[in-house]
């Protein structure tokens, strides 16, 4: 069994108009066995930058430790803050540093460039893929794109936007053994970022 | 090497708290060629006088002005073999920077690594100070042209325009009269020939100085020798 | 790849009914000893290598995955026997389905459960139906609980090796009361109060472990089969869906429910919090 799917996830990044989010499952599995339902894998890197890490637990940990402890050097040396699109350089550049033992990690990466929708998703060594509509990661990869390419449409408001990723993320989850448990969804655009916790079924 | 008995470091401090290491450079400097530049609202130019010491040597081999990225260059007066460790190190850091962060390296922070190089060397062991100020022209993380100065201490200066070298004193005076805050790159050249013919010995021309132009919205670029007699003759 | 031909694999003569003569256009439905065995020297390893299954990792490798997890329980008390089951089916980690009906309804007074791969189970526990009918109307009486789970073991003692996946627990009421009996493709038979088969069984077993009595009142039973697989299905990332659960009584099986687990997560949360409260 692939290390990648240890633990278990679920994670989507989206573009509306002005607006992008980012949906993710909570759950911590080993394997089979389920040990925590609030497991936290998105995690805000600024006001406009979120970074999606499915995969390994332990590295999810470790790698959003480092990546913020890179973002924040970054600013200070450079005083300006950082762009969606240097942070996914910067990422996919870290994972590939570790390309003989690398982090057992597929991220994506959501954020607003000048109000415009920012998306990236990469594998475990950084090879990065740009999109424009959605990107997913984790277990149940083959179920978010099915669902993914069925609800998304393009320039919806963060309303419509928060509805899509969730129906997106509940649908795939409940066809995924290794992912679920309830879930989370950030809403990010100009005026700030809207958090919402999402119910999800518990087996 | 470094943890030898006699690595100590040769820059320390005088009873009257100067460090002469870092004075003494400074004469290095001062000793050598003149090199200017002036930063203009769109683009940047660097110069520098590079007669030789001799007819014999093949002038056509000797570039004291170094790109550094496609979008920065670097000139200097004083050790050129110093110079040339610092353009080293500033290329590979600039190229390391685009390849981490998948965007050009800002002048700001290409200026800070080598001024930190510059200032490792005033406080190790078994190194001497660089013998060289370095002019840096280059785009800030805005894009607008930027004009910077290095010296031997690690300590780093902004300019509108500027001059190091030889008789660096009166030509910084001769381009404080005329270079404004509104110049343009194509006036900022002839500026710049301008203020070299001035305290230059001898004839000046395209195969005895050394000229670079940076253009707003676009790359470093070492002017070929016509190009610098082209803008000589126009002054004349 | 092997061609597959009829050639009957080494099956005890005795579990072979002498009066019915093998046709040509018979199937494996009535009579599995036709079934079509891969060509090689050795079958039971052919079988084994390429279409082990089913629980654990075995079939990791293989190119033919099979469907498996589960938890399933059953355990005896002073009336009767609850069988309490999950619904999921998982393919790899994907989710085949949620409304698998686990619980094989053999007749009225026999059920069996289902672990490991489905199909296996589902077949063989048809097939072990037959062979009941068979027997009572050979014997004009009902057959006996050992009995029943004594064919389904042979029938897995006759296809060791050959990388069958079956978990079952086979309960009924008969002469002798109540009976209980574990069968697996290994052909263990064991006979006890309580079993729990399948991935989630360790999780259910704690359940049942703590708060089991032989003197539990019939709706305790009932909580406390709903409850342990509430728990698995919790846990277990291949048990879920529905809690199909049935009261085994001298008359004969019931169907006592079919509820989403999902909300028996709530309805248990509250049962806390009323407890705190």
């Amino acid at each position: 069994m692939s290390i990648l799917a240890y633990n278990g996830a679920a994670m989507i990044g989206m573009a509306g108009d002005n607006c992008v989010g980012i949906a993710a499952d909570t759950r911590l599995g080993a394997q089979a066995q389920t040990v925590a339902c609030t497991f936290q894998k998105t995690f805000k890197i600024s006001d406009t930058i979120f970074v999606g890490l499915a995969g390994l637990g332990s590295d999810v940990q470790t790698l959003s430790q480092t990546l913020k402890f890179r973002k924040n050097l970054y600013e200070l040396k450079e005083e300006r803050t950082m762009k969606p699109k240097v942070f996914s350089a910067m990422l996919s550049t870290l994972l590939y540093e570790k390309r003989f033992g690398p982090y057992f990690i597929e991220p994506i990466v959501c954020g607003l460039q000048d109000g415009v929708p920012f998306l990236s998703g990469m594998d475990l060594i950084g090879a990065p893929v740009f999109t424009d509509d959605f990107v997913v990661s984790g277990t149940c990869t083959a179920n978010l794109f099915g669902t993914c390419e069925s609800l998304y449409k393009p320039s919806q408001n963060p309303d419509e936007l928060f509805e899509t990723l969730s129906q997106c993320l509940l649908a795939s989850v409940d066809r995924d053994a290794l992912s679920g448990w309830g879930g989370v969804v950030h809403i990010i655009t100009k005026e700030g970022v809207r958090t919402r916790e999402l119910k999800g079924r518990q087996d | 090497m470094g943890d030898s008995a006699y690595s100590f470091s040769l820059t320390t401090f005088s009873r009257t708290g100067k460090l002469l290491q870092i004075e003494y450079a400074l004469n290095a400097v001062s000793n050598g060629r003149c090199s200017l530049g002036i930063a203009a609202k769109d683009g940047v130019v660097i110069a520098t006088d590079k007669k030789v010491s001799s007819t014999l040597i093949d002038v056509d081999e000797v570039q004291k002005i170094q790109s550094i990225s496609p979008t920065s260059g670097f000139v200097y007066s004083g050790l050129g073999p110093d110079y040339r460790v610092l353009t080293r190190s500033a290329r590979k850091n600039s190229a390391a920077y685009e390849r981490t962060y998948g965007e050009a390296q800002p002048i700001t922070q290409t200026v800070k690594q080598t001024a930190s190089l510059m200032q490792e060397y005033t406080q190790s062991g078994g190194v001497r100070p660089f013998g060289c100020s370095v002019l840096a022209a280059g785009f800030d993380e805005d894009g607008e042209p930027k004009l910077f100065q290095v010296d031997p201490s690690g300590a780093y200066f902004g300019w509108r325009a500027t001059a190091i070298g030889k008789g660096f004193v009166n030509a910084k005076s001769f381009l404080e009269k005329r270079v404004t805050s509104e110049i343009l790159l194509e006036d900022a050249v002839h500026t710049c020939l301008l203020t070299l013919r001035e305290s230059f010995e001898g004839e000046i021309n395209g195969k005895n100085i050394e000229v670079g132009v940076l253009e707003k919205g676009g790359g470093f670029r070492i002017l070929k020798e016509e190009e610098v007699n082209d803008y000589l003759n126009e002054a004349n | 790849m092997a061609n597959f031909i009829g050639v009957a694999p080494t099956i005890p003569s005795s579990l072979l009914d002498s009066h019915i003569t093998p046709r040509p256009d018979f199937t494996t439905c009535t009579d599995p000893s036709n079934f079509l065995i891969p060509n090689v020297t050795d079958p039971a390893f052919y079988c084994r290598s390429n279409f082990a299954s089913a629980s654990g990792d075995k079939d990791a490798q293989q190119v033919v995955k099979f469907a498996k997890g589960t938890t399933t329980l059953a355990f005896k008390f002073n009336e009767g026997i609850i069988v309490s089951v999950d619904s999921r089916s998982t393919m790899g980690a994907y989710i085949a389905s949620q409304t698998v009906k686990k619980i094989i309804e053999i007749n009225p007074f026999l059920l069996g459960t289902m672990a490991g791969g489905a199909a296996d189970c589902s077949f063989w526990e048809r097939n072990l139906g037959m062979q009941c009918r068979l027997y009572e109307l050979r014997n004009k009486k009902r057959i006996s609980v050992a009995s029943a789970s004594k064919l389904l073991a042979n029938t897995m003692n006759s296809y060791r090796g050959y990388g069958l996946s079956m978990g079952t627990m086979v309960t009924g009421w008969d002469e002798t009361g109540p009976q209980l009996y574990y069968v697996d493709n290994d052909a263990t038979r064991l006979h006890d109060n309580l079993f729990s088969v399948g991935s989630g069984s360790t999780y259910a077993y704690g359940v049942l472990d703590t708060y089991y009595r032989p003197d539990l009142t019939i709706p305790e039973a009932i909580d406390l089969g709903k409850r342990a697989i509430y728990h698995a299905t919790h846990r277990d990332a291949y048990s879920g869906g529905i809690n199909n659960l049935y009261h085994v009584q001298a008359d004969g099986w019931k169907k006592i429910h079919a509820i989403d687990v999902n909300e028996l997560h709530y309805e248990f949360a509250d049962e806390k919090n009323e407890m705190v409260a």
